[in-house]
C-alpha cells in the first residue's frame, strides 16, 4: 500500500510534468503559434492573447516556467480558456459534475449487473443462458461507445421518442420541486448512462464470471459443499467473496476506461460534462482547456486507481502481510 | 448382524470428458463395500484409481445422474437425493478432511469462522455458541483463539491441517472421510497427523474412511482395506492380512512398489502404467500389466470373490502357488556301504507368482538337493511337490513334459552345465531343441530374445563364440538365457552368482529381480549369501542338516530372527562395521 | 549452416496444409478461429482496396446526399463522394495506423523488457518505475492532448500510439526474461557450449515468439479503438477519411438521425471498426488461451 501511495505521487508529478512539458517540447511549436500574427491559429483578441502569455511565460527560462506552472497548478490556477475567456478552472468545476454523475452511475450499474450477472452464469457455465450471455458481453464491449450510442440515441431518441435526443437538462426549464428536477436530469442521464453501462457490463461480466469459474474448483469450495452449506451461501459468502477482489482490483482499469468512454458519449449526447468541454477545446484549438482536462482526468483516474487497491487490500487478507 | 452404518453397493460413477461430451469416463465402476461404526476402511490404489472420485460420491458431491448404484446410510438410501436432500447428511453424517489442508480454506475467511460455520447451519448454533464451539475444537488440536483468529495464509502447514481436522469433527458426524491425510509431507509431520488422527479415532469412535496411497497410514489406522485399480475393487479384507499376505496380483504389485523401513529390499514398481479411463481393457482391468494373465482375463471381467479370509477379484483366486513342498525327504547311500545320509527332511515350503523365495543355509545342509528337488533331477523319496496346484507325481508324458518346462534351474557353476564344444547359440536353443518346440527359424528368434533380455549381444559374432572365449557372468548369462527360452514360470537358481566378482553378481542379481518384474515369475534362490539374498528375497526359508528351521517374510527374519542358527548365520555375513569398531590404528 | 538447412528442409516439408490448419484452429479455439478469418478479411479488402472501390472514394462521383443506388450502393455523403469507396478504402487506414503502432509498440516493449530483464539492478528498476508510470496515465486524455498539439498525420498517430502502448509489453518480456534466466534449460545449454545465437534462437524466442503474437494483436486492437475515437472527435489526420472520420462527418450533418440517411452513412462504418476490434480481440483470447493453458476457461 505505501509502494502504492509512492507510485501514485510519482505518476502525479509525472502528469503534472507531461502537461507542461508536451506543449513546449512537441513539434510545430503550437504554443508560440498562438502569440504568432502570421499563423492561422493566432489569437486576436487581445486581452486573452495576455492572460496566454502571462500562463505560458514563454519568454522566461524554462526552470522559472517550470517553477510558476508547478505553483499555478497546485494553487488552482490552470490558465484561462482561449474559447471563452473564463478561468480554465472555473470551466473544469462546471463540467466535471455531469462527468462524475455519468461515470459514476454507469460505474454503479454496470459493477452490479456484472457482478450479479457474471456469477450467476458461472454457476450456470456451459449453459445456453450463459453462452448467449458470453457472446453479447464480448460484441458488447468491442463496439466502440460512440457507435453503441448512437444505436440507443436513434433507437429511443428519434425512432421511440422516449427520452430526450442531447444536453444535461431541458434548456431554460424551471423545476416547481426537487422531484421534477430530478425526473427531468433523469431522462436526460438515462441514455448516456445506459450507453457507458454497456460498454461496460461486458468485460465486468466476463471477469465476474471467470474468476467465479475459478473460484468453483477450488478445493475449499468443495469443502463449502461438503459442509452442507445452503447454495446461498456457498454463492454469496464463498464464491463471491473470493471472486470480487479481482473485480475490485480491476475497478481502477474500469474507472479510466469508463473516464474514457464517458468523453465521447458526452460529445454524442451533448451532455455538458468534460467530454463536451474538451470536444469544443479541440475544435478551437483551445489548449489550456484541454490540458486543465487531461490533469483532472488523470487525478481521477490515479485516485480510482489508489482507492482500488485499497479496497483489494480490505477485501483479500492475503495483501495485508507486512 | 446388524446392518452396517455405511452400505455402498454396485456404485458408479460415470463422468463425461469435457472436451469430448461424448467420450464417457467410468471412474467408478461397481463398487460395493460395507463400513460398520467405529470402524476403518482404507480405500487404497495409484493415483488416478477414482480414490478421490468415490470420496465425493459418499457426498453426493458429483453432477445429478454421474452416480449410479446404492450407497446407504443406516439404511437409508442416499443417491436419490438432490442436492437439497444431501446438505442434511453432509458434514453432519459424513464429514470430509481434504487432501491438501492448504486449499482447503477459504482463503479470504478467518479459520474460526469456517470452523463455526457448519456448525451454525446444523447444529442451530448462535455465532458466539458456534465459535465457542469452535474454539473447544481446536483446543482439542491444541489450538486456540489466535488460530482461529487467523487467515489461512497466516497460519503454518501444520496448524491448517489440525484446524480442518477440527472443522471436520465440528458436527460430530458419523464417519470421517480422510483423503490422503499424509501426500506431500515430511515424515515427521505425517507422523503427527497419523497419531493425531489415530488419537480422534479412538477418542471420538467415529468411522474412518481412509483414502489412501500410503500403505504406512493404512497399516497404522485401518481395520480393513480395499485396493481400488482402475475404479473396480480387486482386494477386501483384513488390513493386517493384505498388506502381509497380498493375494491380487496389484496388491502384491503395490506392496513392492512401496519403500518402508522394515525390509532392506530393493523397491520395484507394477509394469506398464494405468489403463486409460476412457478405454478401460475387456475382461480382468489388471491384465495388461498382470504376469499372471491367462486367456479368459482378456474375455471376462472377474468379479469381487471370498478367497478364504478376503474378496479377491481374480480368476486364479488372485496370486496362484507356483510351487508347493509338501513334506519332502531324501537320502543318500554313502559309498554303497549302506550308510544313509538324510540330505532333505521333511521340508515343505511355497512359492507364489511373482516371489523371490530364498533358501539359505551353508554347505551340505541340503539346501541344493533342495533345489534339484524341485527342478525335477531328483525324485523325492516321501512327500509331494505340486506345480500349480498340480501334484507332479500324478503326471506323465506330455503333462509332465510342460511341467519341467516351466520349471528351470540355473546351476551353480556355469561351465559345469554347457558342453565346452557348443556356439552360444546352440547352447541356448538346446532347450527348444529337445522339447522340439518351434520352427528352427523361430528357435532362433527365441534366442537372440532371451540373449536380449539378460543383457547379452545377439548379434552373430556373439552367437557363434563358445563358451572358453566368455567370461564368468557372460557364461553366467548364458545359461540364464538358455533358462528363459523355455519362458518358465519358475527358476530355481542354486547359488546363481557364487562364482562372480561382486560387481557382477550385484549385476546378475538386478537382472534376474527385472526379468521376474517383466515376466512375472517364481524365483527359488538358493544361497549361502546372506547378505545378498536379503536384497532380492520376500520370504526366507533356513536350512540346517536337512531341515528347514526357520521361514519367514524376509524382513522378519532378518531383523527378528527366531532360530539360533539364524542369528549364527546373520553374524557371520560381512557388514562395513568400521563405526563400532575401534580396530587397531585408533586404539594406538 | 549445416544444421539449419536440413532443420529448415524438414520444416518446409512437415506441415500438411489441413492437418496443420486443423492443428492452428484446436490452438486457438474457437473465438481464435473467427477472429483470425475476419481479420483475414479485412485485410484481404484493406491490400486490394484500389480494385474493390468502385470509385476514386476522393472523387464527386454523384450528386450529393444519394440514396444507395445501383451506381452508388451505399449512396453519397454531403459532398457527392460514393460511401462504399470511402468505407473500402478506410480499412486501409485503420489497418496501417494499427500495424504501425502495433509494430511500434512491440519493438519498444522487447527493447525496453529485455533490456530490463537481462541488465537487472538499478535499469531494471528505473525502467520498471517507468512502466508503472506510464501504466497508470490515463491513456486518452493524454492522447487526445498530445494530437491536439502535434496535429495529427497517420504516421504522428501510428507514432504517437507505439510510444503509449509499450509498457504493457515491456513488463510481459521482462517477466518471460526473468523466467527463462532462472529455468534450468537456459543454464543446461550454456553448460553444454550453447553460444547466445543459438541460446536465442533455440529457447528465447520460441517461448517470446507467443508473447510477441500476442502483443501485437491486443496493441493493433487499442490503436483501432483510438485512431476511430480520436478520428470521431475530430482530431484524426483529415487526409485520411477513415472509419471514425466518416461518422464524424456524417454527424455534422445537421438532422442525419432524423432521417434514415444514418442507415447507409453512419451504420456501416460504426459496423466496421466493431468489426475489426472484434476480431482482434477475438483473435487475442484465442492466442491468451494457446499461450498459458493455465488461463483456458473451462
Ligand atoms: S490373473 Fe487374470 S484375473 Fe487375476 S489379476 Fe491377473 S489378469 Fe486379473
Amino acid at each position: 500500500m505505501k509502494s502504492r501511495f509512492a507510485l501514485t505521487l510519482l505518476s502525479l508529478w509525472a502528469v503534472l510534468t507531461l502537461n507542461f512539458l508536451l506543449p513546449r517540447w512537441l513539434p510545430g511549436d503550437p504554443l508560440a503559434a498562438l502569440l504568432d500574427p502570421d499563423s492561422s491559429s493566432y489569437v486576436y483578441n487581445a486581452e486573452v492573447r495576455g492572460a496566454l502569455e502571462a500562463y505560458y511565460g514563454l519568454d522566461r527560462p524554462l526552470g522559472e516556467q517550470y517553477a510558476g506552472y508547478l505553483t499555478g497548478a497546485l494553487s488552482g490556477d490552470l490558465g484561462r480558456s482561449i474559447r471563452l475567456n473564463q478561468p480554465v478552472t472555473d470551466l473544469l468545476r462546471e463540467h466535471l459534475p455531469w462527468t462524475l454523475l455519468l461515470t459514476l452511475s454507469a460505474l454503479i450499474a454496470a459493477s452490479l449487473l456484472g457482478v450479479i450477472a457474471g456469477s450467476e452464469a458461472a454457476w450456470r457455465r456451459r449453459s445456453p443462458v450463459d453462452r448467449a450471455l458470453v457472446v453479447v458481453s464480448v460484441v458488447a464491449s468491442n463496439a466502440p461507445v460512440f457507435f453503441t450510442g448512437m444505436i440507443l440515441l436513434i433507437l429511443f431518441g428519434v425512432e421511440l421518442r422516449w427520452l430526450p435526443l442531447a444536453g444535461g437538462r431541458t434548456p431554460f426549464a424551471r423545476y416547481d420541486n426537487t422531484l421534477a428536477q430530478v425526473r427531468d436530469y433523469g431522462a436526460h442521464l438515462l441514455l448516456p448512462a445506459l450507453t457507458l453501462t454497456l460498454a461496460l457490463v461486458g468485460s465486468k461480466f466476463l471477469l465476474v464470471r471467470n474468476s467465479v469459474i475459478g473460484v468453483l474448483g477450488e478445493d475449499f469450495m468443495l469443502v463449502a459443499r461438503a459442509k452442507g452449506l445452503p447454495p446461498r451461501r456457498l454463492k454469496r459468502n464463498h464464491a463471491l467473496r473470493n471472486a470480487i477482489v479481482p473485480f475490485v482490483h480491476h475497478l481502477a482499469a474500469h474507472a479510466a476506461f469508463a473516464i474514457t468512454g464517458a468523453l465521447f458519449i458526452e460529445t454524442l449526447f451533448q451532455y455538458p460534462g468534460m467530454g463536451r468541454l474538451i470536444f469544443e477545446s479541440v475544435v478551437a484549438r483551445d489548449y489550456p482547456v484541454i490540458q486543465g482536462v487531461f490533469l483532472v482526468v488523470s487525478v481521477l483516474v490515479l485516485g480510482a486507481n489508489l482507492l482500488a487497491d485499497w479496497l483489494t487490500a480490505r477485501l483479500d487478507p492475503r495483501t495485508q502481510e507486512n | 448382524m446388524t446392518a452396517p452404518l455405511l452400505a455402498v453397493e454396485n456404485l458408479r460413477v460415470t463422468f463425461a470428458l469435457p472436451d469430448d461430451p461424448h467420450t464417457a469416463i467410468r471412474a467408478v465402476d461397481g463398487v460395493s463395500f460395507d463400513l460398520a461404526a467405529g470402524q476403518s476402511l482404507a480405500i487404497v490404489g495409484e493415483t488416478g484409481s477414482g480414490k478421490t472420485t468415490l470420496a465425493r460420491a459418499l457426498l453426493g458431491l458429483h453432477p445429478a445422474g454421474a452416480v449410479a448404484g446404492n450407497i446407504r446410510l443406516d439404511g437409508r438410501e442416499l443417491t436419490a437425493l438432490d442436492e437439497q436432500g444431501w446438505r442434511p447428511i453432509r458434514w453432519r453424517r459424513i464429514a470430509l478432511a481434504v487432501q491438501n489442508a492448504g486449499t482447503a480454506f477459504d482463503p479470504v475467511q478467518r479459520a474460526g469462522d469456517q470452523i463455526a460455520e457448519p456448525l451454525r447451519e446444523h447444529l442451530g448454533l448462535s455465532g458466539s455458541d458456534a465459535w465457542a464451539r469452535a474454539l473447544d475444537l481446536a483446543g482439542e488440536m491444541g489450538l486456540g483463539e489466535r488460530h482461529l483468529r487467523s487467515y489461512p495464509h497466516q497460519l503454518s502447514g501444520g496448524e491448517k491441517q489440525r484446524l480442518m481436522l477440527a472443522m471436520a469433527l465440528s458436527c460430530a458426524p458419523d464417519i470421517l472421510i480422510v483423503d490422503e491425510p499424509t501426500s506431500g509431507q515430511d515424515m515427521l509431520t505425517r507422523a503427527k497427523m497419523l497419531a493425531l488422527l489415530d488419537r480422534v479415532r479412538q477418542d471420538t469412535g467415529i468411522s474412518l474412511l481412509l483414502i489412501s496411497h500410503d500403505l504406512a497410514a493404512v497399516a497404522r489406522l485401518a481395520d480393513r482395506v480395499a485396493v481400488l485399480y482402475a475404479g473396480k475393487l480387486a482386494e477386501v479384507g483384513p488390513a493386517r492380512d493384505v498388506l502381509q499376505r497380498p493375494r491380487h496380483p496389484y496388491t502384491w504389485g503395490l506392496l513392492n512398489a512401496y519403500p518402508n523401513m522394515s525390509t532392506a529390499r530393493d523397491l520395484r514398481g507394477v509394469r506398464g502404467g494405468l489403463p486409460d479411463p476412457a478405454h478401460p481393457p475387456a475382461g480382468c482391468r489388471f491384465h495388461p500389466r498382470c504376469t499372471q494373465a491367462v486367456d479368459e482375463c482378456r474375455r471376462v471381467d472377474p468379479p469381487l470373490q471370498p478367497v478364504r479370509d478376503r474378496l479377491v477379484a481374480c480368476h486364479l483366486g488372485g496370486l496362484q502357488t507356483l510351487l508347493r513342498v509338501d513334506r519332502i525327504a531324501k537320502t543318500f547311500s554313502l559309498n554303497g556301504n549302506g550308510f544313509r545320509v538324510e540330505a532333505v527332511r521333511d521340508a515343505s515350503l511355497d512359492v507364489l507368482e511373482g516371489e523371490v523365495v530364498a533358501v539359505i543355509g551353508e554347505t551340505g545342509s541340503g539346501k541344493t538337493t533342495l533345489g534339484r528337488l524341485v527342478a525335477g533331477m531328483l525324485d523325492p523319496e516321501s512327500g509331494a511337490i505340486a506345480f500349480r496346484e498340480q501334484d507332479v507325481s500324478d503326471l506323465s508324458g506330455a503333462a509332465l513334459k510342460s511341467v519341467r518346462r516351466q520349471v528351470q534351474l540355473i546351476p551353480q557353476d556355469p561351465f559345469d552345465t554347457v558342453s565346452p564344444r557348443l556356439t552360444v547359440a546352440e547352447i541356448v536353443r538346446e532347450p527348444l531343441d529337445v522339447q522340439r518346440i518351434g520352427a528352427p527359424a523361430d528357435r532362433v528368434a527365441a534366442v537372440r530374445e532371451a540373449l536380449a533380455a539378460v543383457g547379452l549381444p545377439d548379434g552373430d559374432s556373439f552367437l557363434t563364440r563358445r563358451p572358453h572365449e566368455l567370461s564368468g557372468g557372460q557364461l553366467q548369462r548364458v545359461v540364464i538365457a538358455r533358462a528363459l527360452v523355455l519362458e518358465p514360470k519358475l527358476i530355481v537358481a542354486d547359488e546363481p552368482v557364487s562364482m562372480l566378482d561382486a560387481s557382477e553378481q550385484a549385476k546378475l542379481i538386478n537382472l534376474l529381480k527385472d526379468i521376474q518384474n517383466e515376466r512375472g515369475m517364481g524365483l527359488l534362490l538358493i544361497s549361502h549369501d546372506v547378505a545378498l539374498v536379503r536384497k532380492v528375497a520376500d520370504r526366507i526359508v533356513v536350512m540346517r542338516d536337512g531341515a528347514i528351521v526357520e521361514s519367514g517374510p524376509a524382513s522378519r527374519v532378518v531383523t527378528r530372527p527366531q532360530h539360533a542358527y539364524t542369528r549364527a548365520l546373520l553374524g557371520a555375513a560381512p557388514s562395513f562395521d568400521w563405526f563400532e569398531d575401534p580396530g587397531p590404528a585408533s586404539g594406538a | 549452416m549445416q544444421i539449419t538447412l536440413p532443420q529448415a528442409a524438414r520444416a518446409v516439408r512437415r506441415p500438411h496444409a489441413p492437418a496443420a490448419i486443423r492443428r492452428l484452429a484446436a490452438s486457438l479455439g474457437g473465438e481464435g478461429v473467427i477472429g483470425l478469418a475476419l481479420l483475414g478479411a479485412f485485410a484481404i479488402v484493406g491490400i486490394a482496396a484500389p480494385l474493390l472501390a468502385p470509385y476514386d472514394p476522393a472523387d464527386f462521383s454523384g450528386a450529393p446526399l444519394e440514396r444507395p443506388s445501383a451506381g452508388h450502393r451505399l449512396g453519397t455523403n454531403d459532398v457527392g463522394q460514393d460511401i462504399l469507396s470511402e468505407l473500402i478504402v478506410g480499412a486501409r487506414i485503420s489497418l496501417a495506423v494499427a500495424i504501425g503502432a502495433a509494430g511500434g509498440a512491440v519493438l519498444l516493449g522487447l527493447l525496453v523488457g529485455g533490456v530490463a530483464g537481462y541488465a537487472g539492478g538499478w535499469l531494471d528498476t528505473a525502467l520498471m518505475r517507468l512502466v508503472d508510470v506510464m501504466m497508470a496515465l490515463p491513456q486518452l486524455p493524454l492522447l487526445i492532448l498530445v494530437t491536439a498539439l502535434l496535429g495529427a498525420g497517420l504516421g504522428q498517430m501510428a507514432l504517437v500510439f507505439a510510444a503509449l502502448f509499450w509498457p504493457g509489453m515491456a513488463r510481459v518480456i521482462r517477466a518471460q526474461v526473468l523466467s527463462l534466466r532462472r529455468r534450468g534449460y537456459v543454464a543446461q545449454a550454456r553448460s553444454f557450449g550453447a553460444g547466445p545465437v543459438y541460446i536465442l534462437r533455440r529457447h528465447i524466442l520460441p517461448a517470446i515468439g507467443p508473447l510477441i503474437v500476442f502483443g501485437l494483436v491486443t496493441a493493433a486492437g487499442r490503436a483501432v479503438v483510438f485512431e476511430a475515437g480520436l478520428a470521431f472527435l475530430g482530431l484524426g489526420d483529415p487526409t485520411a477519411k477513415s472509419w471514425g472520420l466518416m461518422m464524424r462527418y456524417a454527424l455534422n450533418l445537421p438532422g442525419l438521425l432524423l432521417t434514415d440517411r444514418w442507415l447507409w452513412w453512419l451504420l456501416p462504418p460504426g459496423l466496421c471498426i466493431t468489426l475489426l476490434i472484434l476480431a482482434l480481440n477475438l483473435l487475442g483470447i484465442g492466442l491468451e488461451n494457446h499461450l498459458d493453458p493455465r488461463l483456458k476457461r473451462p
